[in-house]
């Protein structure tokens, strides 16, 4: 009887999970961890637009044979790890992916192969500073996602690699800041000057 | 001056005939303008000197302030991944922005009595500039905030373009000029929000990548602000009839001392109650401005270019909403005189609460939107029936009084933004339900608001005789009055006399008099 009624629950929230999938609000919680990924970087913290991420991604060998069927394409992206969410909604995790942010920052996207891939990805300039790890989606051919591997663990503690983005100053943009506001400065007093000058002349005449 | 007899207001049986000669052309000015040489018309779409271009300087100056301000939180998204910044740096940084200028505001209302509005305002522009320009190479969120908090410092010429067009327009076009020049001026805030993003994407597209880019946009309304002030030293004078300077050497103007200005200001209960007020439709804007396109995006799941739109209609209503609330207030005074200015004023920002209340509870985009837009019709233009008001609190202390009324809508959105919008204690949506009630609540004292000479909202004219020229001279001293130093107020106590309203005017006129065509 039990048995029955937990198969019975299991089948509804497998139904509705499916029917979520077909209507595209697919949960996290639903997609099956079958990837395994690996990154490797060098010691330290990472510069934004000059170090690389090592990404090596392939389905999990233990796995039943024929799981990874529906894969058609796998995209790769650059996540917050917990500590870079923290007081930052807009960084925020939601089981619901559509409105996910934990990963917005797209590495590669590639086509599905059996065999193990890897990529050195240099960062991107625009990458903010922070904590990351890597997770690798797998899409079927609708688009949807279906599956997912992450170079974290399941409670997102270990095994994070630090990135400091670019400043974005230049030393131009320094001296033409000081240059300007010298010059506003300056130009006022330099007014006031004439003011004084003029109305001594006007009194003189 | 027909100070009348025992009958109540006697004394106005003189005005009929005076009335044709409170303003007439003068061969100098392109505007017909009253004996103290300010304009009674305001022609929106002339630059004649000094009047209405006055009131160009004025309002584009302060535009530019507005623009420099309020030119982060559209990039926002940009700014908190390169400086790495936590929703409480931003927040901070907000409520930093906004609170430099309450004591800017008070400084810059005595700068003005003092000094005259051209070189207050175009001092605090220069002086502000740097902050702008700074903002380029903020690397922190310290940095950050403290760019923000000094660029803040800018909206303080508000009081000067208050000041300026309250020295350059008469008694009953103030509330027009004023409500145009503040609110054209407030336009900064919403045009912002689409100027901004605009110039980022423009120099990004040249090649510049994400964090420089917006690095180089602040260079446009620091750059702005620069010239603007240039403009208002270049062009701008601080009174029809001259500079402060040039009149205080040539003895037309009396130079007047600090701590008499101030104390006057002070002593004034009524710069007290309108400074309260003020917080409560100005701040309320000021807030709203900073909360209202991440409000959208949050519960309506709106990408942040459209979220950004609707926050930028907010501002940009100010292009009729608070003119119309200083126009509202004349065409009332023309009527009902200062009574009319007090209760239209009451009326409407009570309604603005009202609809903020509203607000708070819609749950749809589209009654959302609308809710917010009447609402800030309602708010703005109680913006401008406050400076209606204003200009006849104080006639020596007019700079102060305004700072005071200027500063207290800051701390309105200080105050606000810290019991409602800080931290998570209450939903967005709570928070804006909460604001709307206490807007309603602190409208209140408006009631206590009594003038001798013309009546509050309960309470008409005095019953003993109460003179314009017993209010606005009980600012001076014998000792003052005997140097002279008074001839401005009583000029200008002349001048407001139409503050009675045509509706008491013409209750005294006998049946002999020649009804009076234009107060």
């Amino acid at each position: 009887m039990a048995s029955s009624a937990s198969g019975l629950l299991l089948a509804s929230l497998l139904l509705s999970c499916l029917i979520h999938a077909c209507y595209g609000d697919i949960l996290f919680s639903s997609l099956q961890r079958t990837l395994q990924v690996t990154t490797s970087t060098r010691q330290g913290v990472l510069e934004a637009g000059e170090d690389k991420v090592n990404v090596t991604w392939g389905l999990n060998q233990t796995l039943s044979s024929g799981i990874d069927s529906a894969y058609k394409t796998v995209k790769l992206k650059l996540c917050f790890a917990p500590i870079s969410q923290k007081d930052r909604a807009w960084r925020k995790t939601v089981d619901l992916l559509k409105k996910d942010k934990t990963c917005t920052f797209k590495i590669v996207e590639r086509p599905y192969d059996k065999a193990v891939q890897t990529i050195d990805w240099t960062i991107e300039r625009d990458v903010p500073t922070g904590s990351y790890f890597v997770r690798v989606y797998a899409f079927n051919a609708e688009g949807h996602e279906v599956a997912y591997g992450q170079s974290t663990d399941d409670r997102k503690t270990t095994n994070f690699f630090d990135i400091q983005a670019i400043s974005g100053r230049h030393a131009s943009l320094d001296i033409a800041s000081v240059c300007f506001s010298a010059f506003s400065v300056v130009s006022l007093f330099g007014f006031f000057y004439n003011e004084k000058r003029k109305a001594r002349n006007a009194q003189q005449k | 001056m027909g100070l009348g007899g025992t009958q109540e207001f006697g004394r106005y049986t003189d005005m009929e005939v005076q009335g044709s000669k409170r303003e007439f052309e003068h061969p100098k000015f392109a505007l017909p303008v009253d004996s103290e040489h300010k304009a009674t018309e305001f022609r929106l779409y002339s630059i004649a000197a000094p009047h209405m271009r006055a009131f160009h300087l004025s309002w584009i100056s302060f535009f530019s302030c507005f623009v420099s301000t309020f030119a982060a939180p559209p990039l926002i998204p940009i700014i908190r991944d390169n400086l790495n910044l936590t929703a409480t740096d931003i927040g901070n940084a907000g409520i930093a922005s906004v609170s430099g200028a309450v004591f800017a505001r008070i400084a810059m209302g005595s700068a003005c009595d003092l000094f005259g509005p051209r070189l207050a305002s175009a001092s605090l522009i220069l002086l502000t500039a740097p902050a702008v320009y700074f903002t380029s190479i903020a690397n922190s969120p310290v940095s950050f905030l403290l760019v923000r908090f000094f660029t803040g410092f800018s909206l303080a010429t508000f009081v000067s373009t208050q000041f300026w067009m309250s020295s350059m327009f008469s008694s009953p076009v103030v509330g027009t000029a004023n409500g145009f020049a503040g609110g054209w001026g407030n336009l900064g805030g919403g045009a912002t929000q689409l100027i901004m993003p605009l110039v980022f994407g423009v120099i990004r597209d040249i090649g510049a990548t994400k964090f420089t880019a917006w690095r180089i946009s602040f260079f446009i309304p620091a750059l702005f602000q620069t010239l603007s002030a240039f403009a208002i030293l270049i062009f701008g004078k601080d009174l029809p009839d001259g500079n402060f300077s040039g009149l205080h050497k040539s003895g037309d103007k009396q130079k007047d001392k600090f701590s008499k200005v101030f104390y006057h200001a002070i002593t004034n209960y009524r710069g007290w109650i309108l400074a309260l007020t003020y917080g409560y439709c100005f701040g309320v804007e000021l807030t709203i401005d900073n909360i209202i396109a991440e409000y959208f995006y949050d519960k309506f799941n709106l990408k942040l270019h459209t979220a950004g739109i609707i926050a930028a209609s907010f501002g940009l209503a100010n292009i009729f909403s608070r003119p119309a609330g200083g126009f509202i207030s004349d065409a009332m005074a023309k009527t009902f005189g200062m009574r009319g200015r007090l209760w239209s004023l009451w009326v409407v920002q009570t309604l603005g609460g009202v609809f903020c209340i509203i607000l708070g509870q819609v749950d749809s985009l589209t009654a959302s939107i609308a809710v917010m837009i009447i609402f800030s019709v309602f708010v703005q233009a109680a913006c401008g029936l406050t400076f209606g008001i204003v200009p006849f609190v104080s006639r020596r202390s007019l700079g102060v009084i305004s700072g005071m009324t200027g500063g207290g809508g800051n701390v309105g959105a200080v105050l606000t933004q810290l019991i409602f919008f800080k931290g998570s204690k209450y939903s967005k949506e709570t928070g804006i339900t909460l604001m709307g009630i206490m807007i309603i609540c602190c409208t209140l004292p408006m009631m206590l608001i009594y003038f001798p000479q013309w009546g509050g909202m309960f309470f008409g004219p005095s019953k003993q005789v109460a003179t314009e020229e017993d209010y606005y001279l009980s600012e001076w001293n014998s000792k003052e009055k005997e140097k002279g130093l008074h001839q401005a107020s009583l000029k200008f106590a002349d001048n407001s006399r139409s503050e009675i309203g045509r509706k008491v005017m013409s209750a005294t006129t006998t049946p002999d008099e020649i009804p009076s065509t234009n107060v």
